[in-house]
């Protein structure tokens, strides 16, 4: 006998109540006069499944309801009848430490498989398998950006990116990308730099030019060479809207999307994507450094110098936001020459 | 006063949210872990589970609402949106023309399964019994979700407000409860104010920002030469997005909370009941931070904790204020609704998670 509410067919009146199932499958209501209120085979009643402490509803099937919130009683009440309940083990596993605790360390396995292997190697297939228009239509959607607002045209001789024009041919017939995809484009502003676009268009500022010395500049384009092969740039797009989507899952919620909650998380990982598709540029220059007969070391030297021109005497330093490892760490791969 | 009581004292009845983060700890991991194990497919479930733990815990009146959907209805709306989702992206990647016309269809498409998905939610939803619905046409959800947002962007968003007050008033005056409407009204200049506050304090967060940056660049500048030396371009371009949209992540709460708030307290139940909302923008703006902040900080596993400590802010400041006692009300007015039972299930309507 469960106490609780007997709410009339289809309506929002109840009075206080009592369920019962007789011998028969029957479950019967009664008032608290004791007067029967309704009665129905057990096999035809919906009973919701159990779930916290929530209050538990037994439905007829004429559109009335009984509610209680003695969630043990129903239980004990159609123990016979289990099967007609579905979903009570959801509740079994919900509450139980051991079911918590292995959930907890398969779901932290999985997303964690997920992030370090999983969203890499997916952005690796898609990147991969992205046409090559949609790579130029990204490309040249940044290069207006760049071109409108932060750079601006080289004031390079002719004679001398003629010069650097040679290197990276050079460098580029070592294998380090095909001739036809990688072009150099000279630019001015934004410091000593040079960056690649995923079409194969790799920028070099006049400032960079004028800081490196031939064989550096080799180590530079094969550095960026190796972001185009590697087609890190599309990578790093698809990285971006997968980073969300599995927040998505984890949560069960769309409308986190485009709030802080997914934005920073999504922040800290893209950026650590972005040094390992460093560290992977580094070590594929490395090789073709070697292929032309120049020490990797040479590099460490530019990088250093970058380094002190801009925050002078101290060490920039890494850090978790930034893109690329720091330059100690980057140095001492291209001295190790491993 | 009369003596038949037609002007009974407004009765106050509280919202209250009784879950705890504990008990929805456990729900969520092992939902989590069922959906990973069976590759997606679970996830119709435990979206079930979670909603229902959120109706089942929000109580009013001394009883609490609930969520009946079945998990086949929601996999399969997301079978469709997952369809729909493949069948854009194959047909854009052979051909690109042919995004024009799936934006074409998409302005049919979106207010047909918005209106699919609100309706899908409220039938299942059920208080004392009796179910909600909601009964907008497709020409209203047109008007609502894509007409009048277009209208407020390409008005440089003046019109954007009043936008808001449209979908605003789609979505709750759609509503029914047993049958008989909500209806919220309240004057454009309300969402135009909030709007305005918005904006302030964007633009204050965004001037001391840039100011900060201009600060920190002139003391670059005077140190090491040229800002940004060395900053690769995307940097440059992050720490610019950056700028703009921090000031908006911190204000959005609070705006929300505000627009929660008017809608709310200008909604009459069958013209005789009220809702009124009291959050405080501010405090619902810290409750946001420091749960991101703990989130982060645990790993993600402070998140059924962050979800409950909302609930419980946003439904400890939501009241009922009912002309009179509310249990007769409802149990005179509300004693047989066959016809709205019976119309549940029949039209074709899935929860598409919009």
């Amino acid at each position: 006998m469960i106490v609780g509410r007997y709410f009339f067919a289809n309506s929002a009146r109840f009075v206080p109540a009592r369920a019962s199932v007789d011998d028969k499958r029957i479950l019967k209501i009664t008032g608290e006069d004791g007067g029967s209120l309704a009665e129905a085979p057990l096999r035809q009643v919906k009973i919701t499944p159990r779930l916290a402490d929530l209050p538990r509803k037994l439905m007829l099937p004429d559109g009335a309801c009984f509610e209680t919130l003695d969630n043990d009683g129903v239980d004990e009440l159609i123990g016979i009848a289990r099967h007609l309940v579905s979903g009570g083990w959801m509740d079994r596993l919900e509450r139980s430490w051991r079911a918590i605790v292995v959930s907890i360390i398969l779901a932290s396995a999985a997303v964690g498989a997920f992030v370090v292997w999983g969203i890499p190697a997916l952005a690796f297939q898609l990147a991969m398998k992205t046409p090559d228009w949609m790579a130029a239509a990204v490309s040249d959607q940044t290069m207006t950006v760049l071109d409108s607002h932060y750079i601006q045209a080289t004031e390079i001789s002719e004679a001398d990116q003629a010069k650097a024009m040679r290197i990276f041919e050079q460098v580029a017939k070592t294998g380090a990308c095909a001739p036809h995809v990688c072009r150099l484009l000279f630019r001015s502003r934004l410091g000593a730099n040079a960056f690649a676009l995923p079409d194969g268009r790799i920028v070099m500022t006049d400032a960079m030019w004028q800081m490196a010395k031939p064989e550096e500049l080799a180590g530079v384009f094969a550095h960026e060479m190796a972001h185009v092969r590697l087609a890190h740039g599309l990578q790093r797009v698809y990285e971006a809207s997968l980073v969300p989507a599995l927040i998505v899952v984890v949560t069960g919620d769309i409308s986190q999307i485009g709030q802080m909650a997914v934005i920073l998380p999504g922040v800290l990982v893209q950026s650590a994507y972005s040094r390992e598709f460093e560290t992977e540029a580094d070590r594929s220059a490395l090789t073709t450094l070697r292929k032309l007969g120049i020490n990797p070391a040479v590099m460490a030297g530019l990088l250093e110098r970058m380094d002190r021109e801009r925050c002078g005497d101290r060490p920039c330093g890494g850090s978790w936001l930034g893109d690329h490892p720091d330059t100690a760490f980057r140095a001492a791969l291209y001295r190790s020459g491993r | 006063m009369s003596q038949a009581g037609t002007a009974a004292a407004p009765t106050l009845y509280p919202f209250e949210f009784r879950g705890t983060g504990s008990a929805y700890f456990g729900i969520w991991i092992v939902n989590l872990a069922l959906t990973i194990v069976t590759v997606g497919i679970f996830s119709a479930w435990a979206k079930v589970r979670t909603r229902r733990y959120f109706n089942g815990s929000t109580w009013v009146a001394g009883h609490a609402f609930d969520y009946h959907a079945s998990g086949y209805r929601i996999l399969i709306g997301r079978a469709i949106a997952l369809a729909l989702l493949l069948a854009y992206t194959l047909s854009t990647h052979f051909h690109p023309a042919i995004k024009v016309l799936w934006y074409l269809a998409g302005a049919w498409l979106l207010p047909w399964l918005a209106n699919s998905s609100i309706r899908f939610n409220a039938r299942n939803t059920s208080y004392r019994n009796l179910r909600f619905n909601f009964t907008a046409t497709d020409t209203e959800a047109f008007m609502a979700i894509v007409l009048w947002p277009f209208l407020g962007l390409i008005t440089a968003l003046i019109l954007w407000p009043f936008a808001q007050r449209q979908k605003d008033y789609f979505y709750i005056n759609n509503h029914t409860f047993g049958g008989r409407y909500f209806e919220t009204k309240f004057p454009t200049w309300r969402m135009y104010a909030i709007f305005a506050i918005g904006l302030g304090v964007y633009g204050f967060i965004l001037a001391v920002l840039l100011g900060l940056g201009f600060a920190a660049m002139a003391v670059l500048q005077q140190s090491h030469g040229t800002p940004f030396a060395n900053v690769p371009p995307a940097a440059v371009g992050y720490i610019v997005i950056a700028m703009f949209y921090l000031p908006f992540l911190l204000i959005a709460p609070a705006i929300h909370t505000m627009i929660v708030n008017l809608t709310a307290s200008g909604t009459l139940f069958d013209d005789k009941h009220r809702l009124e909302s009291k959050m405080d923008p501010l405090k619902v703006t810290g409750i946001v931070i420091s749960n991101v902040a703990l989130c982060l900080v645990t790993l993600g596993f402070y998140y059924p904790w962050a979800k409950v400590r909302l609930a419980r802010y946003q439904m400890s400041k939501l009241t009922l204020v009912a002309s009179g006692d509310v249990d007769s009300y409802v149990s005179e007015v509300f004693d047989s609704q066959s016809a709205v039972g019976e119309e549940i299930g029949s039209v074709f309507s899935f929860d598409f998670g919009l």
